[in-house]
């Protein structure tokens, strides 16, 4: 995407689903949030002029929908890299030794905490409980867990995704 | 010990895929065909009473007396919803259940709706789980195509609709009136109570709140009956069997379904196959991580409600984390509390402000700036913060620091006066305040 | 917490620290200890919001609950046993504060908020200072907006500035950004805040994170003195409290009342302590440096010659010599008098009295011509007073709110609250505009309307006869007037229309004014409010009377929560209207016309008034080019500012002898006259304004008249002196007092000056009108305007509309520099299809052709306007739209009318 472009409105698909989405809930507000999840899929990120026409479709001011975004983690207000690494860093995955993990993604990455590499492919960020305790330490690539995670692992995981694989979603422990 | 599995016993089948036909081969979806032949909404709402089920979510609140204070006016809208948001710290249980066995859960949110009066049913699943909700999304697919769920169900005497709402990562959302605030497009920050959701729910409206595996226990009450669940566990007041998820320094870790009241030994050394290593254990948190650390000299408890109230913690999730002996409590307790200053909502004032104030003081003194007088100032934040907040996060978030501190204070002292950590691996680096 | 104080027909008794109290059900435990005068310290509580909860500072115990409780959020409970003081309690209050003040800057001693800070105040009682050693929270410090300044450090999250933003104004402008530790107030994105600029959220922050900016380090609050008075902007009529320094003889800044804040003996005022940009931001214009401070007159006494500066001695005289010259040459007809119905009562009364008695001339008239006569004429035949049935309460209390007319939130924002607080209490909501639904951050009434007649602009009346109609065919007529003859030839003439010809007048689908017909006649408690779209239209007075009968019809005119409620633009038109400055009507709703009306006044002037009727304004103007008219005097009135050139309004004041024009500041009128004269504005001045409701409300001094200035009733006084007249008084309220005595003198039968007319005492105006006045020119009234104007947008066509906008008024407001900080040029304002028509961008300039010439100005895109219309707010005389206007005069009530013409746009490239 061109990002100088502005952006003015959904694509014909995503616009079909929010009418589906409306479908569901006896107010137009209680679709922000899957919209805004609508919105990320399709912009990859929530821009400004995403917030406007996701304010417009519901009916609500900007400030209503920024409020709501900047609330919750998984919402990008800027843009990310094609892959957002989120790896966990809470108690379950820390005794499983997540902080190894973390330093040896930051070191294949070249990249800290919250920072993009410069070829715009991944993003490191650590999270909270993924609810992957019991197959830690575990991280979220774009949807998708990889758990159990070793130096090796990840290795292999990195080495996936710089071939243009695409993250699957899988059951516990099953990736 | 024998038992028999019931909420893992479908997906513990080899080959179960968790498909509709699966289920149905498995006995599934009779628990609605019996009660729409056989229960009024009342009396189904009873059955669940006399069963003794408690809540799942964290609370253990009795669910059919939840089911119990909407008002009876059948003409006001109500709703149901599934908490499907697990983002407790140390559980993993309900993620298991939506991707392994999702038609157990969504009968049991069919008999939960027909139970309350509720034509619409929202399952409140966390962002995260980007798997668990395809898998429901099939599931309702699949319920609807079969006629299970859909405007015109029971023979036409009701209709049910249930809707997946998708989370966007906050742990807050877990909490039930915040839950219902996400739903409604806003920020996920709890409602003060009264009211409670049972009278002024979602829109306003009488709203139940269920975890998932709470509504997942649901058609085996049907099926068997009240008193075969009432009998079960430790009764009288913990009927039933639990899944516990275990983490942490075990050699299995992993969800085990068992009948509540065995032990906390029994569960590590007999399910989680004990402790890594063969270390010693340090500490347990027997129910996430709200809930306060117990030492290895309370292995012998019974997981019950009572049981684990009765030596300070919580069954709370059921999400077990075991900490061998070369854990610093200090830096665990640390964890937790990050943890919970990064998902504190920010809506009242000990808790927002609290948080912060706790964390910058565990970090000063895990990495060695610590001052004596800080932990009196830990128990003296903690007891501004609990019983002072709008939910229960409050609460929650103080109890790693104080049981931490009742139980270790002496490796807190050794962190401020030795400047490093008690235990072994884990030296204390002297780094910047804030250089994690 | 207004939405859950239902009926509370039952009390509670619950005990608070030993003490028994009784409360209605549903009252919060925190508002029952204040009826004990025992003050729960707070901070996110506020009376006008919902509960919230989240400052946990109101903690108390109550006995056989576990926990502290809210005493914000518990409603109190009979039996009830609570405990304020308790160590537990006096022990949570520390701790919040401690939690509180563990990230607040201790900024205090810069801190516009100090010495009116609960945190301040609770610190000192509760704590001392906090315990935190920390470090604290910096946020970054961001621009927020040109007039409210943001310091995030001082927040305490009660977010009572949100609430109250979406709550109470509905302009949803503000946000709570981020989550937890990190939150904070924001607009979005990192878009500087653009909203109503209403100040309420400055107001309602407890602490200093939100301030305004514009007298933003220039005092500390203890030390401005505070005078609580009247709006001078609109008629709404809204209370606020001068902050002033007296000594250098400056308002300082603006704040209201809000009960639970500030005990004023006077009450929070019509508005309950809301206010719009114009009331709290707006007050700079007493301060203007473009205020006249001294006398100017005419160098060498000709026109020709330039204005110099004089002496009052000398002015007074150069007026008196002028005025007496005229009077003695050629009678008092040749006088022309126009005032401004800003000017206080006192003001206004003396000045009709003094162009009466000392000019002798019945040719007076005002403001209120511009389109108040319209609604004035047509409910006092309607209901026997010009003034509103239903108040302000009744409308948030309606079942349904017809709204038509009006671009209410814009015009009149205060009485707009009471709708919208209504909408959101349930009431139905009817809105009849051509306005789109658009949701901003500036509210829109349709956003909230449960049903949208949207008409082609201009067919109000068209829309109103549908309704007549429908309600006509549905049979849903009140039983009294349903078979009276009058009623029975109206339905003869109505039915006659078909509802095609009403569809295609009105540009509504007939069923959709079926609909509403019929909810507006289930409607127990219905209010219709309509502005000035029909106020200043050609057919403005029969479209009210075309509405009143509506209400008439459907027993509605006069009931107990019903009624009809015309919205006025400028702050006292009705009192202009009652003090009888118009050339037909007489102090204290005299008619001139009336023999006893005149008898009464003229006894108790002890003097004879001269036959009237006199001359409407665009009458005078023209009699003065006509040379019938030889002096003009203006009193805050500006007619060749606010008249399009075409109504030559700049060559009769070329062509008369003598003008003189008294007014706060040089307008393009003063330009011309002979004397002008500097005029005090309301903030330094005693007397009352009458708001479009009928209270009559103070106006208090709160500084003396700016150097050199004067309050008008003085000049008149003086001027009076200085002719051999005895015009003589004290101060305003000795005029207050001659008002209300006369007004018994002249009304001994009806309600008081500063009484409200009761529903009872009408019911004999319903009668009179219903035998003879509904079937006077019904025909003439219900007549379908074939050519009703067409707003189709084709060959570049678009149907240009002026009116006014939320954050000017009149002329007025252009001086004041906060809100031109708001709005300091105008645009065009155009429908997002238009714009793409015209390949016109956000801020692209087009040009305006009428027949009467061409403009250039810019666009802005919104999309509230339908496609065809444009609008441009008409306080602006530059670029000078205006002059495109043709200008028509009523032919029921001589108002010339100026709002719409025909226009060719194109971009300029
Ligand atoms: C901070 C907080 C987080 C919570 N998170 C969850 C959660 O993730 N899942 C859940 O089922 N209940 C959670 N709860 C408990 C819910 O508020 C609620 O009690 C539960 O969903 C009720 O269902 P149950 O009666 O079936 O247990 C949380 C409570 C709090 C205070
Ligand atoms: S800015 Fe003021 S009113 Fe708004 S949340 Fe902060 S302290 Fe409260
Ligand atoms: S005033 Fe009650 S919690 Fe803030």
């Amino acid at each position: 995407m061109n990002p100088t472009s502005k952006i003015t409105a959904f694509s014909e698909k995503a616009e079909k689903e929010i009418r589906e989405i409306l479908t569901r809930y006896p107010d137009k507000r209680s679709a922000l949030l899957p919209v805004l999840n609508l919105a990320q899929a399709e912009f990859g990120h929530i821009s400004e002029d995403v917030m406007v026409i996701v304010a417009n479709r519901l009916d609500l001011t900007p400030p209503k929908v920024y409020e709501v975004l900047t609330f919750y983690t998984l919402l990008n207000e800027k843009p990310v890299g094609k892959y957002l690494i989120q790896l966990c860093r809470t108690l379950s995955c820390a005794l499983a030794g997540s902080e190894n993990i973390l330093g040896h993604f930051q070191q294949k990455l070249g990249i800290g905490i919250g920072k993009t590499t410069a070829d715009g492919l991944f993003t490191l960020r650590t999270v909270e409980c993924l609810a992957s305790c019991g197959t830690a330490p575990a991280v979220q690539i774009n949807g998708a867990f990889y758990e159990n995670l070793t130096r090796e692992k990840v290795d292999r995981i990195l080495d996936d995704l710089k071939r243009g694989a695409e993250p699957v979603p899988k059951a516990m422990g099953e990736n | 010990m024998k038992y028999e599995l019931v909420l893992h016993k479908n997906l513990k089948t080899p080959g179960y895929t968790g498909s509709l036909t699966d289920y149905e081969r498995l006995g599934g979806y009779q628990a609605i065909r019996k009660v729409f032949k056989e229960f009024t909404p009342a009396q189904l709402t009873d059955l669940v009473k006399r069963s003794n089920l408690r809540g799942r979510g964290g609370a253990g609140f009795p669910t059919g007396m939840k089911w119990d204070f909407l008002p009876k006016d059948p003409a006001i809208t109500r709703y149901l919803c599934c908490n499907a948001d697990e983002s407790e710290p140390g559980t993993f249980k309900d993620r298991e259940l939506i991707e392994r066995d999702p038609h157990q859960m969504i009968e049991g949110m069919i008999l939960a709706a027909y139970a309350i009066g509720a034509k619409v049913g929202y399952i409140y699943i966390r962002g995260e789980f980007v798997y668990g909700a395809r898998v429901l999304e099939r599931a309702l697919a699949e319920a609807y195509h079969a006629g299970y769920l859909g405007k015109n169900i029971f023979g036409g005497r009701t209709g049910i609709d249930l809707y997946l709402h998708i989370g966007a990562g906050a742990y807050i959302c877990g909490e039930e009136t915040a839950l219902l605030e996400s739903i409604e497009g806003k920020r996920g920050l709890p409602r003060t109570k009264p009211p409670f959701p049972a009278t002024h729910g979602l829109y306003g409206k009488p709203t139940v709140i269920n975890n998932v595996e709470t509504l997942s226990n649901l058609p085996h009450i049907v099926n068997r009956g009240a008193e075969w669940f009432a009998s079960i566990g430790s009764p009288p007041k913990s009927p039933g069997t639990r899944i516990f998820s275990v983490s942490g320094h075990v050699n299995r870790p992993g969800n085990y379904e068992v009948p509540m009241g065995i032990t906390l030994r029994a569960l590590i050394d007999e399910h989680a196959g004990g402790v890594r290593g063969n270390k010693k254990i340090k500490a347990i948190i027997p129910g996430g991580a709200s809930a306060a650390f117990l030492t290895e000299g309370s292995l012998d408890v019974k997981l019950d409600f009572e049981a684990i109230a009765q030596v300070g913690s919580m069954l709370g999730s059921g999400g077990v984390t075991v900490m061998d002996e070369d854990t610093c409590m200090v830096w665990a307790a640390l964890n937790l509390m990050e943890f919970f200053a990064h998902e504190t909502c920010g809506k009242c004032s000990p808790c927002r402000e609290g948080s912060s104030w706790l964390v910058q003081i565990m970090r000063r003194i895990e990495h060695g700036h610590g001052k004596m007088e800080d932990l009196d100032q830990l128990v003296r934040i903690c007891g501004g913060i609990a019983g002072k907040t709008i939910c229960a996060f409050g609460d929650a978030e103080v109890a790693p620091i104080l049981s931490t501190l009742k139980h270790w204070r002496s490796e807190y002292e050794y962190h401020i006066k030795g400047k490093k950590c008690m235990v072994g691996n884990r030296g204390v680096k002297l780094v910047a305040i804030g250089g994690h | 917490m207004s939405d859950t104080v239902q009926v509370k027909t039952d009390t509670v008794k619950l005990t608070i620290d030993g003490r028994e109290v009784a409360v209605p059900r549903g009252t919060l435990v925190i508002e029952a200890a204040r009826k004990l005068d025992i003050d729960i310290p707070f901070f996110c509580y506020h009376q006008k919001l919902q509960s919230d909860g989240n400052c946990r500072m109101c903690l108390v115990s109550i006995e056989k609950m576990p926990k502290l409780q809210v005493s914000c959020s518990v409603p109190a409970s009979e039996g009830m046993v609570v405990h304020t003081g308790t160590p537990v309690v006096t022990d949570a209050r520390k701790g919040v504060l401690d939690f509180l003040l563990a990230n607040h800057p201790l900024d205090c001693p810069i801190c516009d908020e100090g010495g009116r800070c609960p945190l301040q105040d609770y610190s000192q009682k509760y704590t001392g200072y906090g315990q935190f050693q920390e470090e604290k929270r910096v946020y970054e410090k961001e621009y927020f907006s040109p007039l409210i300044e943001k310091e995030m450090n001082r927040c305490i999250q009660c977010m009572r500035c949100v609430r109250y933003c979406d709550e109470v104004i509905d302009s949803q402008a503000l946000s709570s950004v981020n989550r937890g530790f990190q939150t904070e107030i924001g607009h979005y994105a990192d878009k500087p805040l653009d909203c109503e600029f209403c100040g309420g959220c400055v107001q309602i922050c407890p602490v200093g994170a939100l301030l305004n900016r514009l007298p933003l380090y220039e005092y500390r609050p203890w030390m401005l003195t505070r005078t609580e008075t009247t709006c001078a902007y609109c008629a709404d009529g809204c209370s606020l409290r001068l902050e002033s320094r007296p000594q250098t003889r400056e308002v300082i800044e603006v704040t209201s009342f809000w009960g639970n804040e500030t005990k004023s003996v006077w009450g929070q005022g019509r508005n309950e302590g809301d206010l719009c940009a114009k009331g709290y931001f707006g007050y700079q214009f007493v301060n203007s440096p473009n205020r006249l401070t001294k006398p100017l007159i005419r160098k060498e006494g000709r026109r020709d010659s330039p204005l110099v500066e004089a002496s009052w001695e000398e002015a007074i005289e150069r007026v008196a010599e002028g005025f007496g010259r005229i009077k003695t040459g050629h009678g008092g007809s040749a006088f022309g008098a126009l005032a401004s119905a800003r000017c206080t009562n006192e003001s206004l009364y003396a000045f009709q009295k003094f162009v009466r008695l000392v000019l002798g001339s019945p040719n007076i008239d005002s403001s209120v011509r511009y389109g108040m006569v319209n609604a004035a004429r047509a409910m006092t035949e309607l209901t026997g007073l010009p003034r509103w049935l239903p108040s302000y309460e009744e409308i948030t209390q309606a079942d349904l709110i017809f709204v038509i007319g009006t671009d209410i939130t814009q015009t009149n924002p205060i009485a707009g609250l009471k709708v919208k607080a209504a909408a959101k209490r349930g009431a139905k909501l009817i809105v009849a505009t051509p306005l789109r639904r658009r949701v901003s951050t500036l509210s829109n009434i349709v956003n909230r309307a449960t049903r949208h007649l949207a008409h082609r602009p201009g067919a109000e009346r068209a829309v109103a006869i549908g309704l007549v109609r429908a309600v006509m065919e549905q049979g849903s007529l009140a039983k009294e007037v349903a078979s009276h003859p009058s009623v029975l030839r109206l339905r003869d003439t109505v039915l006659a229309i078909t509802p095609k010809q009403i569809e295609s007048a009105a540009g509504v689908a007939y069923d959709q004014i079926e609909s509403a017909a019929g909810e507006w006649v289930e409607a127990p408690r219905a209010v219709m409010i309509f502005g000035e779209s029909i106020l200043r239209s050609l057919d403005g007075y029969e479209t009210i009377r075309i509405l009143g009968d509506l209400a008439l019809l459907t027993g509605k005119l006069i009931a107990e929560g019903s009624g009809s409620a015309p919205l006025f633009e400028e702050n006292n038109e009705l009192g202009a209207y009652e003090m009888g400055v118009v050339p037909d009507g007489l102090p204290c709703l005299g008619r001139t016309n009336n023999e006893s009306d005149r008898d009464r006044l003229s006894q108790a002037w002890k003097e004879p008034i001269p036959s009237g009727p006199g001359l409407t304004m665009i009458e005078m103007l023209r009699a003065v080019r006509g040379g019938k008219i030889k002096a003009l005097y203006l009193m805050g009135e500006n007619p060749v500012g606010s008249l399009p050139a075409s109504a030559g309004a700049a060559e009769a004041l070329d062509a008369a002898e003598f003008v003189v024009c008294q007014d706060l500041f040089l307008t393009e009128s003063g330009r011309k006259a002979d004397v002008v004269l500097p005029a005090a504005s309301f903030a330094e001045q005693n007397g009352t304004f009458t708001n479009q409701e009928g209270h009559v409300q103070a106006v208090r001094k709160a500084i003396e008249p700016i150097h050199g200035t004067r309050p008008d009733w003085e000049i008149l006084s003086q001027i009076a002196l200085e002719m051999g007249y005895p015009l003589e008084y004290q101060d305003g309220a000795e005029i207050s007092h001659e008002i209300g005595r006369l007004w018994s003198a002249c009304r001994p039968a009806g309600p008081g000056w500063r009484d409200l007319p009761k529903r009872s005492e009408q019911t004999g105006a319903e009668d009179r009108y219903l035998d003879e006045g509904l079937a006077e020119g019904i025909s003439e009234r219900y007549r379908l305007d074939p050519a009703a104007k067409s707003a189709a947008a084709g060959n570049g066509r678009f149907h240009l509309v002026i009116g006014p906008v939320l954050f000017h008024s009149g002329k007025m407001s252009l001086q004041a520099a906060g809100l031109m900080k708001l709005m300091g040029e105008p645009f065009l304002y155009i429908a997002p299809e238009d714009a793409e028509r015209l390949g016109a961008a956000e801020g692209d300039r087009v040009r305006l052709r009428s027949d009467r010439g061409q403009v250039e100005i810019a666009v802005k895109i919104d999309a509230k306007y339908p496609p065809g219309m444009v609008f441009f707010p008409e306080s602006f005389n530059e670029p000078p739209v205006k002059d495109l206007l043709t200008i028509e005069m009523s032919p029921a009530s001589q108002v010339p009318v100026f709002k719409t013409a025909e226009v060719m746009i194109e971009r300029i490239s």
